[in-house]
């Protein structure tokens, strides 16, 4: 994917963003090339063994598992409330301080800790501040199945294929 | 090093004072340190002052220490400007106690101060994240989101673990909301119900209003000298035992190691020669009431999920056997950031002459303890850890 005209990425070079979209943006993180420890955001010195200057670039985290998550019901400036604050276990190792997808309603009940997770790229927030700097976030891979599940035992009709 | 005594202290009350600006707050703070001690600005060789957020808020970006003690009448001094985030203040008095430990100065004095009410909320809750890592403070992250979810405390995880209710959680703002109506000088002096502060607006769930530390304004000062030099002031002098300052660590997941704060309690005891079980009176961290149930475990004053056992019992409350937060702490007494940790140390050095008024201990505490901490960095802890005893 790329970003639309005239948008930035917050926080330069922490998401690659695939040329082919068959293969998803995903994070860019550090891997110790002595100890093998990845981490995320990028940084040069190995925070486990602390080796300087083995740390290789490691594309990470196009999925995910929900670790924490919680409705904030204020906001600082540029920010909406109410909105989810997050934290998402990579499988690579890190543990990432995550928004979660504009998509998924802000309602008790849309995440479950320990849910899969994928990786997005999306405005920071719908603001006049922030809706140019598009950012990670991660959304649920099986919420179309648990809106349906839910839609079904309410005695609605799911509608989505 | 040499022995290290707090000569006097001094504190602005802590509310909501739109007319002042950071240097009356300090001077009230500054002038009440030097008038319990029996001191003039002359006395003072060194001072440390500390401040989070006064360039953000009020735009005095620089020299906010030089700026606050002339308005008092010091000048002339080695001036030292301490950014700590909510140990801000702590980290002054660290400052303050090299200085005469040292044998630099026979007196120094460590100020903290801030201005948090600047007319828009948004704004300053903006300028409170900015004490997060910008990685962090940029994707919206809230210091109340870091009680609630973050892998360092995860109070969300701990009601699982424990089974602790949201009633548990409250039980800490209860407490200390008794505290803080007995104090002149809080900012919060109604006292508050498990049931008024569980019914309080959501915050971030499961946290509720009355569980987190509002916005004020505040300052406090200590005046130090070195011990043989405590004759020259007219106030019995309080040992200052240890003050013990750590950075947070980069946390691993299934990281094995003592969670900081733990690890500088540990360390102040061993410096001052004191256990858990010596503590007559302890002022902590309590930014967000539930942490205050945490921070027992990690100060060794119970085991695991115990906390709200030792406030169903009333070993932490004003008449128990180790009372915590006297004051009110952080949500009743008030937490302006940048003089929070001098303003436990105040209560505390209160406490142990036994000057608190009507919420002093009625068993005349010997031994205290502050816990002080701030900041949030990538590494999955607070940026800054403080311990600091007092004896008499």
């Amino acid at each position: 994917m790329n970003l639309p005209e005239g948008m930035t990425l917050l926080h330069a070079g922490s998401v690659h963003l695939a040329a082919d979209d068959s293969e998803g943006p995903s994070l860019v993180g550090s891997r110790c090339g002595g100890c093998g420890l990845v981490v995320f955001p990028a940084m040069p010195v190995c925070p486990r063994c602390t080796a300087n200057g083995r740390m290789g670039e490691a594309r990470i985290g196009r999925t995910a598992r929900l670790y924490s998550h919680a409705i904030a019901h204020v906001a600082p400036q540029g920010f909406v409330a109410p909105y989810y604050q997050a934290f998402v276990e990579l499988p690579e190792g890190p543990r990432v301080f995550t928004l979660i997808g504009r998509d998924v309603p802000v309602a008790p009940g849309q995440l479950v800790d320990g849910a899969e997770m994928r990786l997005v790229v999306e405005p920071l927030a719908d603001t006049p501040e922030k809706r140019r700097l598009f950012t990670y976030k991660y959304v649920p891979v099986d919420r179309q199945r648990l809106v349906e599940r839910d839609r079904a035992a309410s005695g609605g009709v799911a509608t989505h294929a | 090093m040499r022995d290290v005594v707090i000569a006097g202290v001094g504190a602005h009350a802590t509310g909501h004072f739109t007319e002042k600006p950071l240097k009356a707050l300090a001077h009230t703070a500054i002038w009440g340190a030097l008038g319990d001690a029996g001191a003039t600005p002359r006395d003072v060789q060194a001072a440390y002052v500390g401040n989070s957020l006064g360039g953000l808020l009020t735009g005095q970006e620089g020299i906010r220490g030089e700026v606050v003690l002339q308005h008092s009448g010091i000048v002339g001094i080695p001036v030292v400007n301490v950014e700590n985030a909510c140990a801000s203040a702590t980290t002054a008095l660290r400052g303050a106690w090299l200085e005469v430990a040292s044998g630099a100065a026979d007196v120094a004095l460590a100020v903290g101060v801030e201005k948090m009410f600047v007319g828009d909320t948004a704004r300053t809750i903006a300028a409170l994240a900015a004490d997060s890592e910008l990685e962090l403070s940029d994707m919206g992250m809230q210091f109340t989101s870091s009680y609630a979810i973050h892998p360092k405390i995860n109070i969300k995880a701990r009601m699982r673990e424990y089974g602790w209710t949201l009633a548990d959680l409250a039980k800490p703002a209860v407490k200390n909301s008794f505290n803080g109506s007995l104090n002149p000088l809080a900012h919060h002096r109604k006292p508050l119900s498990v049931d008024d502060v569980v019914n309080s607006r959501v915050v971030v769930d499961p946290l509720t209003l009355y569980m987190c530390a509002s916005i004020s304004d505040g300052a406090a000062a200590a005046l130090l000298c070195s011990a043989n030099r405590a004759s020259r002031f007219q106030k019995r002098p309080v040992r200052l035992s240890a003050c013990v300052l750590r950075s947070g660590v980069y946390r691993l997941p299934a990281d094995g190691r003592a969670d900081s704060a733990e690890v500088v309690a540990r360390e102040a005891y061993e410096k001052a020669g004191v256990g858990p079980e010596d503590l007559d009176v302890v002022e902590l961290h309590d930014a967000m009431a539930p942490a205050e149930l945490m921070l027992y475990e990690r100060l060794g004053l119970c085991g695991p999920g115990e906390g709200p056992r030792l406030i169903d019992e009333g070993i932490t409350t004003l008449a128990g056997r180790v009372p915590v937060n006297p004051s009110g702490g952080l949500c009743s007494r008030g937490h302006p950031v940048g003089a929070t940790g001098l303003l436990q140390i105040a209560e505390l050095v209160w406490q142990l002459r036994g000057e608190a008024g009507p919420r002093q201990i009625a068993r005349r505490p010997k031994v205290a303890l502050a816990q002080n901490q701030g900041g949030l960095t990538l590494g999955q802890e607070s940026a800054v850890y403080t311990a600091t005893i007092l004896e008499v």
